[in-house]
């Protein structure tokens, strides 16, 4: 790891000394040892701050919406591969010029769940990362300025924990129980509208919630009301969603979202083979029609 | 406080047959806003429009609401009439209940309780209406035609006429088309060229035609009024304004053998450089660099530049891209035919002698290969025999196309009196399904030619054709007879089906336009808008629509004109102002809306500060552009654009209203 830290300060460094950016965001180390924060770097002196370990959970894109964060033009972002899929979308959807971000890359081997470390799970293996990572393809980002490569070994797979296995359950059951199984996690959404403000996409400054003349979502609530508002922002998410699971995180009611997103993101590849946040010239497969589309479902 | 009229349509029976009309009515006049409702019989009719202007007036009314037919059938008639009493057109909406309701339920008691449902949310939506004006775009005077073949070249003279300039651009070396490569037309035998060719001279010396031969659209964007289009003129290797069309170069081109002729449909070989035929237009020849040995041996062989007198040729020359600016265009893209090669058991392509019906054109025309001789492909011999196959791919779903071709049944009639005229004692078979020939002297015409030329008609299919001791020996079946028939003939002529021209569905997505599953470009409207495409500002002609005959060509080419000579007439195009508008306050840029736009009506627009830094980018909708088709009204996540006539706070309106 110390490695890794000491090329992330030293290329943080060059950065704003060369005023190649004009912030540097990143990771540095939280309240306790297994819990890891964002910090936001703009003297050259500060780099030392910089750190990165399998706890480096959060999803730092989310910042690049943020207008706070644009106002200083050119930054510098360290980013771990599943969430520089957030970057490429940013700039396939006209939100982040390519030119005012310089990505950072790390290699990840893995993060771990954040309730294991916080009881103290500090080791990076099957049963302690998230799913997101036992089917992670981008362990190297796709995208990068600058690579900071792992001295870490890569954890086993051999199959005996089966990421999103709920997906294959639900979608077994019969419409009238998955229905129910949604209402019923639904039912605990207090509206707090975090699974939004974690979500690196969700960058609307108005968001369809708000809109209120006339108001299409109910925004008390109830079983409507927040059906309406979490299957919205899932198809609002869909073929765009890089399955960071920040908004899931994020949830104070522990609604399953990574659910809906990953289920949304497999339909997505096997019906129109897109995946999201892979190439910042693709066009996003909502904003494309092609003849040959899959319409099985215009009887 | 919203005064809202609302009139109930009968349409005679269509509606009243079965909606209660009436109770409608009387639904109606309880719903909140609605002053006064009543039943007509006919809406439409001036009386029934008089009744909703004293409405209006009498009762000061802020919206109208009429249950009748489609929008499509009336509303501008009744807007029209709103606007006379001072109200904005756009205040009045139509539930459909005749379409939607009356003719497609039975249950009068249910069709009532639909037509009532549907009237309510109407009601709903006015009362949310909002003023509209329409929109005005300026108007380029110039029109572009696409395609020289005989619909373009009269929709280009005719525009020109009228005083318009007109860009003609022609794929191919020379104007002329499919028309000039036939010999004689039915049904009064006029000579094809004869006709033809001063057409072609007049286009290119009209001073309000400017014409580009060798030439492709390249791009095409803008709108009613305002199309930018690219033009590729590709490099002729001549120069043009030098070249006197004498000949000395295409005389002397050493590769005068294995390069078909696309003129004479392969059945005589051309040169690298060359005229396609003697009368073309312009009289300018072209290299064809895929086979001149000068391109093709490092520029060894310059044998036509040195027979050139003016020396305008020049083996250099590029392609060149020509921007124009016009203000409608005609697709007049024409069209090929089915090959014929897909009908194994006919043999084409296998035996020599069994040629397609634009070979045979070319064979019986005195500028043809053979000097208008009838004689075989494989031995030079006259035939005396000649099979014709009528249907060949036309109304054959399992290997060909269901539709029928239009013109077979008629040009292989004229075949078989052309035959007969310049082959004495010759004898033609027609294998035929049904003959049909419905215009002005056709049915008079193929009854000549069985009657006074002695051709036989045999209703039915050919099953096979083999050769056997130099004589096509084709099998059939003569069904009316109910006999199976063997013939020996001396030539088989397949009438093969007509299908878009290649590449036409290539140019309709470059020109927005819609086309069918054929490819043919489909009408805004099959009867009442025939000559317009689904898309402002472009009209269609000739056989890009369909299978149609030279008159029926030459009518649509006038069609198209007189469209674009009255769009012209005015200083301004008006277009319908329920267009998407976008919030640009809460519009965050992501473009999506420009992304789903088939009419390529958004684009980007910088919101600066008084500084002139750009603070944000946001979608800006193109009012000539923009078409009200709302995809991106959908795409919006924000609901950051609306559509003006269909506001977010209508559609909620309407659904609300429906709410128990």
């Amino acid at each position: 790891m110390e490695k890794m830290n000491d090329k992330l300060q030293k290329t943080a460094k060059e950065l704003l000394e060369n005023k190649e950016v004009n912030l540097i965001i990143g990771f540095t180390k939280g309240s306790n040892p297994l819990r890891m924060r964002s910090v936001f770097i703009t003297d050259p002196d500060d780099v030392s701050k910089l750190s990165f370990n399998a706890h480096c959970v959060q999803d730092l894109a989310v910042f690049l919406k943020k207008p706070e964060v644009k106002k200083f033009g050119k930054v510098g972002l360290i980013v771990k591969g599943c969430d520089e899929k957030a970057v490429n979308t940013l700039i396939q959807e006209y939100q982040l010029s390519r030119d005012n971000i310089k990505i950072i890359g790390v290699e990840c081997r893995g993060v771990v769940k954040q309730n294991l470390a916080d009881k103290g799970e500090d080791s990076v293996k099957q049963s302690t990362v998230y799913d997101k990572c036992l089917v992670c393809e981008v362990h190297t980002p796709l995208l990068y300025d600058y690579l900071v490569e792992s001295d870490e070994p890569a954890f086993e797979i051999n199959g005996d924990i089966k990421p999103y296995a709920k997906i294959e359950e639900l979608d077994a059951m019969s419409v009238e129980d998955r229905n129910m199984f949604w209402q019923k996690e639904f039912e605990k959404c207090i509206k707090c509208y975090a699974c939004r403000q974690a979500c690196p996409l969700c960058y609307c400054t108005r968001c369809i919630v708000e809109k209120n003349t006339p108001q299409w979502i109910e925004t008390n609530i109830e079983e409507t009301g927040n059906a309406q508002w979490n299957m919205i922002r899932a198809y609002h998410l869909s073929g765009r969603c890089i399955g960071c699971g920040e908004c899931e995180r994020a949830c104070p009611v522990n609604i399953p979202l990574m659910l809906v997103n990953e289920k949304m993101a497999r339909d997505v590849f096997e019906k129109f083979g897109y995946k999201s946040g892979v190439d910042i010239n693709a066009k996003p497969v909502f904003g494309t029609f092609d003849a040959n589309d899959f319409n099985e479902f215009i009887k | 406080m919203a005064r809202i009229g609302v009139f109930v349509c009968w349409c005679g029976s269509n509606i009243a047959g079965t909606v209660d009309v009436k109770r409608v009515a009387e639904e109606a006049a309880k719903i909140p806003g609605v002053v006064e409702a009543v039943d007509y019989k006919y809406m439409c009719s001036d009386p029934g429009q008089n009744t909703l202007r004293k409405m209006i007036k009498d009762k000061n009314l802020t919206g109208v609401v009429l249950a009748a037919c489609s929008p499509h059938m009336h509303e501008n008639t009744f807007r029209k009439a709103a606007v006379k009493e001072g109200l904005n057109p756009y205040f009045i909406e139509i539930a459909n209940i005749r379409e939607q309701v009356s003719w497609v339920h039975e249950d009068k008691e249910k069709a009532t309780e639909k037509a009532i449902d549907l009237l309510k949310m109407m009601v709903e939506k006015v009362k949310k209406n909002k003023p509209i004006e329409d929109v005005r775009v300026p108007l380029t005077k110039k029109a572009l035609v696409i395609g020289g073949g005989i619909s373009g070249i009269q929709a280009a003279l005719d525009i020109a006429n009228g005083g318009v300039e007109v860009i003609l651009v022609e794929k191919e070396p020379s104007i002329g088309g499919k028309m000039i490569q036939l010999d004689e037309t039915f049904p009064t035998l006029d000579c094809s060229s004869c006709i033809m060719t001063p057409k072609m001279v007049e286009v290119y010396q009209h001073p309000n035609i400017k014409l580009y031969t060798y030439s492709e659209l390249e791009e095409v964007s803008g709108y009613i009024g305002n199309f930018n289009v690219k033009i590729k003129k590709k490099a002729r290797s001549i120069v043009e304004k030098d070249c006197t069309g004498c000949g000395d170069c295409w005389n002397i081109c050493p590769m005068h053998k294995n390069v078909k002729s696309e003129f004479n449909v392969n059945l005589s070989e051309r040169t690298a450089i060359y005229v396609p035929f003697p009368q073309a237009v312009p009289l300018i020849p072209v290299i064809d660099r895929s086979v001149c040995l000068h391109y093709k041996k490092g520029g060894k062989c310059q044998k036509c530049y040195d027979a050139c007198g003016p020396k305008c040729i020049n083996f250099d020359l590029q392609d060149e891209i020509i921007e124009e600016k016009v203000g409608a265009i005609v697709a007049a893209t024409g069209y090929d035919l089915m090959e014929n090669s897909l009908y194994g058991e006919y043999g084409y392509g296998q035996f020599k002698d069994v040629i397609s019906g634009l070979q045979f054109e070319r064979l019986l025309s005195a500028s043809g290969p053979t000097e208008g001789v009838v004689k075989r492909p494989s031995d030079g011999k006259t035939p005396e025999t000649i099979v014709f196959i009528q249907c060949v791919g036309s109304r054959d779903p399992e290997k060909g196309v269901p539709y029928c071709s239009k013109v077979c049944c008629m040009y292989t009639a004229k075949h078989a009196k052309l035959f007969a005229h310049k082959v004495h004692g010759s004898q033609s078979y027609v294998f035929y399904i049904d003959i049909r020939a419905t215009s002005k002297g056709y049915e008079e015409f193929v009854r000549g030619t069985m009657e006074n030329e002695g051709a036989i008609y045999l209703r039915g299919r050919v099953s096979k054709i083999y050769e056997d001791n130099g004589k096509l020996i084709v099998k059939g079946a003569d069904t009316l007879s109910g006999n199976q028939v063997e013939i020996a003939a001396d030539m088989v002529v397949l009438a093969t089906g007509v299908i878009p021209k290649k590449g036409s569905d290539k140019m309709a997505q470059m020109l927005g336009i819609s086309y069918d599953k054929y490819g043919f470009y489909t009408e805004s409207h099959p009867k009442l808008r025939p000559a317009e495409s689904s898309t402002a500002g472009i009209y269609l002609a000739g056989m890009a629509q369909g299978p149609r005959d030279i008159p029926e060509s030459v009518v649509s080419g006038s069609a198209a004109a007189s469209k674009i000579l009255g769009l012209f007439s005015k200083s301004e195009y008006e277009v319908e102002g329920t267009i998407a508008s976008v919030n640009k306050t809460t519009c965050v840029g992501c473009f999506y809306c420009r992304r789903v736009c088939a009419y390529s009506a958004i684009s980007k627009e910088e919101i600066k500060d008084r500084n002139g830094n750009v603070l944000k980018v946001v979608a800006n909708v193109n009012s000539g552009l923009c078409a009200g088709c709302g995809a991106c009204v959908n795409a919006c996540f924000s609901k950051s654009i609306d559509l003006k006539g269909y506001l977010d706070e209508q559609i909620f309106a309407e659904i609300k209203s429906l709410a128990v």
